[in-house]
């Protein structure tokens, strides 16, 4: 971690992968790059097994396009589909068991503060809908609970994907899956509001249909859980395979859902607000 | 043979939207030139999802991409 050990030794730039080149002279380390040039400098994450038109293979695109400080960034993902292209980044990442995410964050985060205690050192959880709120439920409560200072962001394709479609906790009432053949009979549960109740400070909802605001919520987020406490993301990541949408509707299918059920919420402590609102004084005073 | 998408440059140029890059899934598949104002396909990277063409035909109605079939190695 940190910036020394991304930069080739001198006279190995020849010898190391042209991907790796890439990365150092025209990436993100060390620089201050915007989401909306995506596309003109050389990404964190490299080409990845997931399918065709997955728009949560786009959310991870956008989220290490929007990490604040990738060189000091841990993430940590379980089984699931997100690990796919978690794995194929220039960010250290850790593979839990399934559904412990959350515990071996907060013992991660703790240790770093002890290492590193004058850095700021970010953990980011990312896992699906099983492994946070149906395996994993138990460790992720408690570590908000607790009030680890760290991010979780769930990706949301209410299915189990990876398995030939199970339904999850997070999976629509009534609706019929390959391996639910007689329907779901219960609720979707509401992740935002438990995420709330159980203490975290920063809580969004958000379906992928703009990229600048994927990156802002992210950027809070993490910014957030620096300094006060637990924050969540609940991300709508639609399963085109098991959901059956053609990957040409698959944007459409995330727009048609954000005028529903996906709607975009934000919701933050008061002291969360104010931090928020300091900084981008300071931003702006910094541009103008 | 696989099916890919590809941008019509001088098409593309006209408008400096960057829509497409930005809603594309795949990393650094479709990128952005400067100095041309034109997006441009990296073929071995795209998985032919067409969200592209979504964005650039249904939402935008520009038209600039189009899905080509091309064989390994072209």
């Amino acid at each position: 971690m940190g910036l020394e050990y991304v930069k080739i030794s001198p006279g190995f730039e020849k010898y190391m992968p042209r991907d790796y080149v890439d990365l150092v002279e025209y990436g993100q380390f060390g620089k201050e790059l915007d989401v909306m040039q995506m596309g003109q400098f050389k990404e964190l994450v490299e080409e990845h097994p997931m399918c065709a038109g997955c728009y949560m293979a786009y959310f991870i695109r956008v989220f290490y396009a929007a990490l604040p400080k990738p060189e000091d960034t841990i993430v940590l993902g379980t089984a699931g589909c997100a690990r796919l292209a978690l794995s194929q980044a220039a960010v250290p990442f850790i593979y839990g068991n399934y559904g412990d995410t959350n515990a071996v964050a907060s013992g991660l985060k703790r240790a770093l503060s002890i290492r590193f205690p004058d850095k700021d050192k970010d953990v980011v959880v990312m896992a699906g809908d099983g492994g946070l709120m149906d395996i994993g439920f138990g460790m992720t409560m408690h570590s908000w609970f607790r009030r680890e200072k760290f991010t979780t962001i769930m990706v949301d394709n209410e299915v189990y994907g990876n398995t030939g479609g199970q339904e999850s906790g997070m999976s629509p009432k009534g609706i019929q899956l390959k391996m639910a053949p007689t329907g779901k009979k219960f609720d979707k549960i509401n992740a935002v509001e438990l995420a709330q109740t159980a203490g975290c400070v920063y809580v969004a909802r958000i379906s992928p249909t703009n990229p600048k605001r994927i990156a802002k919520v992210i950027r809070r987020a993490i910014l957030a859980a620096r300094k006060f406490g637990p924050t969540f993301i609940h991300a709508y990541t639609s399963c085109n395979i098991e959901y059956s949408i053609p990957t040409r509707e698959v944007l459409a299918d995330a727009r048609q859902r954000e005028k529903k059920d996906f709607k975009f919420y934000e919701w933050m402590t008061d002291e969360v607000k104010e931090y928020f609102n300091e900084i981008e004084k300071k931003a702006k005073e910094v541009k103008s | 043979m696989y099916f890919v998408a590809e941008v019509h440059d001088k098409e593309c140029a006209k408008y400096n939207c960057k829509q497409c890059v930005l809603f594309c899934p795949e990393p650094n598949c479709l990128n952005y030139k400067e100095s041309g104002h034109t997006a441009w396909v990296w073929y071995d990277r795209c998985k032919g999802c067409e969200i592209c063409v979504y964005v650039c035909s249904d939402l935008l109605k520009r038209n600039c991409i189009e899905m080509v079939m091309v064989k390994t190695g072209d």
